[in-house]
């Protein structure tokens, strides 16, 4: 019980101990009181009709006339003369009743006053006895009225006390609130810490408990440096900062298979004078010192390009992925400028003829061989150019792109609806038996044939258009109506771009309240260049949805994995970690153990870790023995 | 210690109780027990020596023996007992002389003390001798009079008088007048009110410290003071 209930609870109790006993003591001294005045009026009214009856004549008419005079004028129950031989000579009685005072009180506290009695004289012999009483029905009116009041007055002082109480309660508990906030949290798995109140009791639990969340952030962010650590080592060439080889394939697989990006972009390939020979030139730390600098202008090339991303294939040659540039030529040029402008100036003179540049495109799913050779060839065509310069190959058959206005058409139509569709691809549980949950993929229809789109070929011109919020609503939309006709649960992807937006939030949880059934069974993933990128809309985010009851997931986790800390007061239910690391996990010793880590960590939390892009059915016993709680990719169905 | 008012009350609530439910005279034997046994003479007596000295002492003895000799006698024998015995042993005085007062209703006992007092103070000793003496309440009543003799102003008296019949006329017990006479033969007296103690005792108010009103009604204090006299 709370303790604003046992508040109220004593307070009830004690006003109504108070207001019995006052009750009792107050109608009781003021029944004494009536009834001595009573008493005294009936006898002092007796003396003195007596006494003036005994002056009179005794004619009967006069004396019934004083009598009546009396009755009438006053307030008498009944005024009765008997006389000595006991005949009644005249008797009034008041046969009315006054209304006021329920039965049940007037019997509880009886009034009890005796008629006043006095004699009558005619001259020296009795007259008779004159008995009158007078009427006191009117005082069981006086004393239920009083006894009314101090109830209202009571229940008045009751209820301020209740108000006054609460409030001061209120006043005195705010820093439990604090301390109880900061237990649901953890039960919620968000580990918050509050300002430590000035109440001594509940300052030694709240330091307690911030001691533990510091704890526990500790140790999550220490856990969270070493996996850094090892998963740069496994993941990252140790001279330039690229990626290595394995895990610049393992990505361009899947910019080139996956969902994320176009169907269509460029690979662009570095390479560098034979490696022996610069190292013969440069020397060994010139050469590393050489390598570096291009690292590092090939990293900058991805800045603000998502799914970008640069790695060093061989010795002396670089590869750099470019989902988001038109043309191999602009994507190839853009390469060739910045090198030229920032590292030949330095190194020309010590080796004049650096670096070829070859550009090709890429197509979704085609095959990786057939495009490698052609970026040799690239390669080639470049060297055969000269030094120092570049070679393009667009493909000339590509697909002329869609001009921006037929882009808006488009869109505008796909969110008034019809144009929309969901794929659906099914989450397995670790062991590959169960189903966690479908995820959700939007499509859109181009044409009446009913050629299908993937988000990767017009997401990034929605976003361009400002039109991703209305798409993302018309997915959960939807959804909602897929779960109201299926059983199961259903993941939805919400793009970057949208979470940022106040009115999508406000429509997405207007919408949702409408369907608390359906929430419990719905998920909302975003991919983690967007939580990171606007982490704090994500958090309202997040909170708005798990107080509808959805849970939340982070999607394509892994690659900025320094930041994760932050994760620990989000009460994230899941994350879905980049396929880039699941891709050929069997090999992989270095992402084995990083993984395991990631696993290990975030069910720490209580974070639900389900890998991303698994192409072998074979390898879910190994993602299980990591601690992969699910599994979803090409290999799974 | 019974006080006489409480057996008055007794009397009372019997006769109620008797009248009501036709109760078996049992109890009237109980209430004639409890009634003799009402007056406490040694209370008085030791009241009387300390406050009073041996000469009040002297008159409460004779006094409880005129109660004593009285007892076994008629209504009328008792009447000329009493009345001689108050009208020769205790002078007529004012209450100015006596008590310093403009008026002032003394108890038996004040007024056996002092050995003197005013009109009301002979009727009230002797209203409650009679009492004592089993004469019946209804038959006796305390009267205010106008009193006037010959060519004198009238003055306020009070005298007690003994109906026999409660048709009849009453005999009147004069402090001014040594023998009874029947009210005819008293020209001199014409009645303005008379009382008794009847209805005054009701309602379990049996003393004072259960009723404040008691001392606002002279009557009533004093009755209230007897008890505590002993009476």
């Amino acid at each position: 019980m709370s303790l604003i209930k046992q508040l109220w609870i004593a307070i009830i109790t004690v006003m109504a101990i108070a207001f019995a006993a006052s009750t009792v003591v107050s109608v009781f001294s003021a029944r004494q009181y009536l009834e001595q005045q009573l008493q005294v009026k009936n006898i002092d009214n007796a003396t003195s009709l007596a006494l003036s009856l005994s002056q009179m004549p005794k004619d009967p008419v006069m004396v019934e006339l004083q009598v009546a005079a009396q009755f009438d004028a006053g307030h008498y129950r009944f005024i009765r003369i008997v006389s000595p031989t006991g005949e009644t000579i005249v008797e009034k009685l008041f046969e009315g009743s006054i209304e006021g005072a329920p039965e049940w009180f007037v019997h509880l506290i009886p009034i009890v006053v005796q008629p006043g009695q006095a004699l009558i004289q005619d001259n020296w012999k009795q007259y008779g006895t004159l008995t009158l009483a007078s009427q006191e029905q009117y005082v069981y009116k006086s004393l239920w009225d009083g006894t009314l009041e101090l109830l209202l007055w009571f229940v008045i002082g009751g209820i301020g006390t209740g108000i006054a109480g609460t409030f001061l309660l209120r006043f005195i508990t705010r820093p439990l609130t604090d301390v109880v906030g900061q237990a649901e949290a953890i039960t919620e798995r968000r580990f918050v810490l509050v300002p430590e109140p000035r109440t001594p009791e509940l300052k030694a639990l709240a330091r307690g408990m911030n001691d533990m969340v510091t704890r526990l952030k500790t140790m999550f962010n220490e856990e969270s440096a070493r996996l850094e650590t090892l998963r740069k080592k496994v993941n990252r060439d140790a001279v330039t900062g690229l990626s290595s080889r394995d895990y610049f394939m393992s990505h361009l697989r899947e910019v080139i298979t996956g969902d994320q990006f176009g169907a269509s972009g460029s690979l662009v390939m570095v390479r560098l004078k034979d490696l022996n020979e610069l190292n013969t030139v440069l020397g060994r730390q010139g050469a590393d010192a050489l390598l570096k600098d291009i690292g590092t202008v090939l990293y900058d090339s991805g800045n603000g390009r998502i799914g970008q991303r640069a790695g060093r294939v061989k010795g002396a040659e670089f590869a750099i992925v470019c989902p988001s540039h038109a043309t191999a030529e602009e994507a190839g040029k853009d390469i060739y400028e910045r090198l030229t402008e920032k590292v030949l100036p330095q190194w020309q003179d010590k080796v004049p003829d650096l670096f070829t540049v070859g550009a090709v495109r890429y197509t979704r799913d085609q095959n990786m061989g057939s495009l490698l050779a052609s970026a040799d060839e690239a390669l080639a065509k470049a060297a055969s150019k000269g030094t120092n310069t570049y070679f393009a190959v667009d493909d000339a058959n590509a697909k002329a792109a869609i001009p921006a206005e037929t882009w808006r058409t488009l869109l505008t139509e796909a969110v008034g609806g019809g144009r929309l569709a969901l794929s659906f691809y099914p989450v397995m549980s670790g062991d590959g038996k169960s189903s966690l949950h479908r995820e959700s993929v939007i499509r859109l229809k181009t044409d009446d044939a009913g050629t299908l789109m993937t988000a990767g070929d017009f997401m990034p011109m929605a976003a361009q258009l400002n039109l991703t919020a209305p798409l993302d609503l018309g997915v959960v939309k939807m959804a909602i109506e897929y779960l109201q006709k299926s059983s199961g649960d259903v993941a939805v992807n919400l793009s970057a771009e949208t979470i940022a937006d106040f009115h999508f939030r406000n429509e997405l949880a207007v919408m949702l309240k409408a369907y608390p059934d359906v929430c419990k069974r719905l998920l909302f993933e975003v991919p983690e260049y967007g939580v990171f990128r606007q982490f704090d809309a994500f958090r309202d985010l997040a909170r708005t949805l798990k107080a509808l009851g959805c849970r939340v997931g982070i999607e394509y986790f892994g690659q900025r994995f320094a930041e994760s800390e932050k994760l620990a007061e989000l009460a994230l239910d899941y994350i879905k970690v980049h396929p880039s690391y699941v891709r050929g996990i069997s090999e992989n010793v270095g992402n084995q153990e990083f993984l395991m880590g990631l696993c290990k960590v975030a069910h720490a939390i209580g974070i639900t870790v389900v890998a991303l892009g698994v192409e072998k059915k074979e390898d879910l016993p190994l993602l299980a023995q990591l601690g992969f709680d699910g599994a979803t990719g090409p290999g799974i169905n | 210690m019974i006080q006489i008012a409480r057996a008055l009350l007794m009397r009372w609530h019997l006769k109620r109780l008797r009248s009501l439910f036709h109760i078996s005279p049992l109890f009237a034997l109980i209430a004639f027990v409890v009634s003799l046994a009402a007056t406490d003479f040694d209370r008085m007596l030791s009241l009387a020596q300390q406050q009073y000295g041996a000469g009040a002492a002297q008159t409460v003895i004779a006094w409880r023996k005129l109660i004593d000799e009285s007892a076994s006698l008629s209504e009328s024998e008792k009447l000329n007992k009493v009345n001689a015995f108050f009208n020769r042993r205790i002078l007529y005085k004012t209450d100015w002389e006596v008590y310093n007062q403009e008026d002032y209703w003394a108890t038996p006992l004040e007024f056996m003390g002092h050995g003197a007092g005013d009109c009301e103070d002979f009727v009230i000793a002797k209203y409650m001798t009679l009492l004592i003496l089993a004469v019946p309440n209804e038959r006796l009543r305390l009267i205010y009079v106008r009193y006037k003799t010959g060519n004198t102003a009238p003055i306020a008296h009070m005298v007690l008088g003994y109906y026999a019949q409660p048709n009849d006329e009453p005999l009147i017990l004069d402090s001014l007048v040594s023998s009874i006479r029947p009210a005819s033969m008293r020209t001199d007296l014409s009645p303005v009110y008379s009382f008794n103690d009847t209805g005054l005792w009701v309602g379990g108010a049996t003393t004072s410290s259960a009723d404040p009103t008691t001392r606002l009604s002279r009557w009533r204090d004093v009755l209230d003071r007897m008890h505590k006299d002993g009476l």
